[in-house]
């Protein structure tokens, strides 16, 4: 396999696991805590990177301490988690960046941590995402109903006798094990274009949940086609041409809404997906 | 021959984590029968139902609920490991909540909704079958909205929401329905809708606690009434407890009037 097939592959896997996870986080409203994740992994990246040991491990780990932290945060209040989210974003960014500066002589470029090198992704890279996106659709085929349940409504699920964080945890784990394995391909600030946008896209214009469910992946998939072969026709970097291309099925989707919208039709544009897009 | 009560309190005190709660709980509801739980905002009712359900903290005396005990003192020690589990797990207390604030956006039908209430019978992994899509059309008719099963929720009315909760409620074939405040926001179609469900319920032996400011609908479909403020002030038959000097003690100095069949807290609108 040459690299520029291993990277179409590699860019099909990780846009549908993206997109088949950000399902979840969009419908969950956990968009801006999945953002606080990519760029808080950034600094677990780099200190992997400087030590020799692999990159996604280093996120992982890295991300391992974001869900606890979050999902304990997520538990106390809404208001809150967003202000934590956003510390989160930040210091993480920042340690990161520090990081990078004094440690001399980083065997890896800040880009390629930032934004992604798909065209040298590894085999290994390969199988990571695959596997977490089995991982997820298992979860969703074993927890789906307490998913969709405890996503719709909160309190009645509590009421009904359920806990909630679990589900909670479940979800955050899927999606730091996402953007851990999204890394290679389009790096800590473009991963959550990846999450967000298609999701954000099938939520516009696909009317059920099970719909979205199943939109998203095929949505992110093709953006990482896109982008890889634009990149390729344009020899442009691969990584921001698929998150443009992401951003573009968001813009196509919310242009099918809004025309849906038009002819006496009462169908409002969802504020909450409108506030996810400005995130992404 | 007199069957066990369904739910009992015996000096029970439910406490939210920051101290205020509700206490002095003695109550018991038979199968079968309503019991208005009244009194102001503020005095602890919700949280009376939230107790039941295992939400809130039970910190004082002995809650039995069909035939499953829970006391203070494995409370307190279960209270480390979070919430307890709760009797609704096993579909046995269904909840209609005051004000469920939920996304008019959500890809949700009414239908999915109402089959929610039949997750805990269900457990994990397994999907619902024809006795559970049977539950769920039996609850939607009962609450009369057969017609509208496949609407998205969010493009339903307000009493029409109320009502699908409702039936989510049903459809978990509870032996115990909590109903908190349902009236509040019912124009007078889904009132009398909602009245006519309880009523229907009562007869098939499901015991129903409901939390209202509206006296006369207490005695309209209540056979007991319980006072709170803060703390139980009574618990008896709706003739006997809803007296004036019953009603302005649990109202708190607000002025009540009294006629031959209503009772009127001023200040307090409860439909």
């Amino acid at each position: 396999m040459g690299y520029f097939e291993r990277a179409l592959l590699a860019s099909i896997v990780i846009g549908a696991g993206a997109g088949f996870v950000g399902a979840l986080v969009v419908l969950r409203r956990r968009t801006f805590f999945a953002q606080a994740l990519t760029h808080g992994t950034y600094p677990g990246a780099v200190a992997a990177a400087a030590l020799g040991v692999s990159v996604p491990l280093g996120a992982a780990a890295a991300s391992v301490v974001l869900v606890a932290v979050m999902s304990a945060i997520a538990r106390v209040r809404r208001q809150g988690a967003q202000v934590a989210a956003g510390i989160v974003l930040t210091g993480g960014f920042a340690a990161g960046a520090l990081l990078q500066a004094v440690i001399p002589g980083l065997p890896v470029r800040a880009e390629s941590l930032l934004v992604g090198s798909i065209l040298t992704v590894t085999d290994a890279d390969i199988v990571l995402a695959a596997a977490v996106a089995v991982i997820a659709v298992a979860a969703v085929a074993v927890f789906g109903k307490e998913i969709a349940f405890s996503t719709f409504d909160p309190s009645g699920f509590r009421a009904s006798g359920y806990r909630e964080w679990p589900v909670e945890l479940l979800v955050l784990g899927l999606t730091a094990a996402m953007v851990v394995s999204a890394l290679p391909a389009v790096g800590a600030i473009l991963a959550i274009a990846l999450i967000a946008a298609p999701a954000a896209a099938a939520r516009l214009v696909v009317p059920t949940y099970r719909g979205i469910l199943l939109a998203a992946p095929v949505i992110g998939a093709a953006s990482g086609i896109i982008g890889v072969v634009a990149s390729r026709a344009l020899a442009v970097a691969a990584g921001p041409a698929i998150a443009l291309a992401a951003t573009a099925f968001f813009v196509l989707a919310l242009g099918i809404s809004k025309v849906r919208a038009l002819p006496l039709n009462r169908v409002a544009i969802p504020v909450e997906t409108a506030e996810d897009a400005r995130t992404a | 021959m007199t069957e066990s009560p369904v739910l009992r309190l015996e000096g029970v005190a439910f406490t939210h984590p920051g101290g205020s709660g509700v206490s002095g709980l003695d109550l018991e509801i038979a199968p079968g029968e309503a019991v208005a739980l009244i009194g102001p905002n503020g005095a602890g009712k919700s949280t009376l139902l939230m107790g039941v359900l295992g939400m809130v903290t039970l910190t004082a005396g002995r809650m039995t609920v069909a035939s499953s005990e829970a006391d203070a003192a494995t409370e307190a020690s279960t209270a480390a490991a979070g919430p307890r589990r709760t009797h609704s797990q096993d579909g046995m207390i269904g909840f209609l909540p005051q004000a469920a604030e939920l996304d008019p956006d959500f890809p949700i039908s009414l239908e999915q909704v109402v089959m929610q209430g039949r997750y805990r019978r269900l457990g994990f992994l397994r999907w619902p079958g024809r006795a559970d899509r049977e539950a769920v059309r039996r609850a939607l008719e009962t609450v009369g909205l057969g017609d509208l099963a496949r609407r998205r929720f969010g493009e339903l009315s307000g009493g029409q929401r109320q009502r699908g909760l409702l039936a989510r409620a049903l459809a978990s074939e509870p032996r115990l329905l909590l109903l908190d405040e349902p009236f509040n926001g019912l124009d007078q179609q889904n009132r009398d809708a909602l009245i006519d469900t309880v009523r229907g319920l009562k007869a098939r032996g499901v015991a129903v606690l409901i939390s209202t400011h509206d006296l006369e609908l207490a005695k309209l479909v209540c056979d007991r009434v319980v006072l709170v403020n803060g703390t139980q002030l009574a618990f008896g038959p709706v003739a006997d407890v809803l007296t004036l000097d019953n009603v302005q003690e649990c109202f708190d100095g607000v002025e009540v009037e009294l006629d031959e069949h209503t009772l009127v807290v001023p200040g307090h609108e409860g439909h």
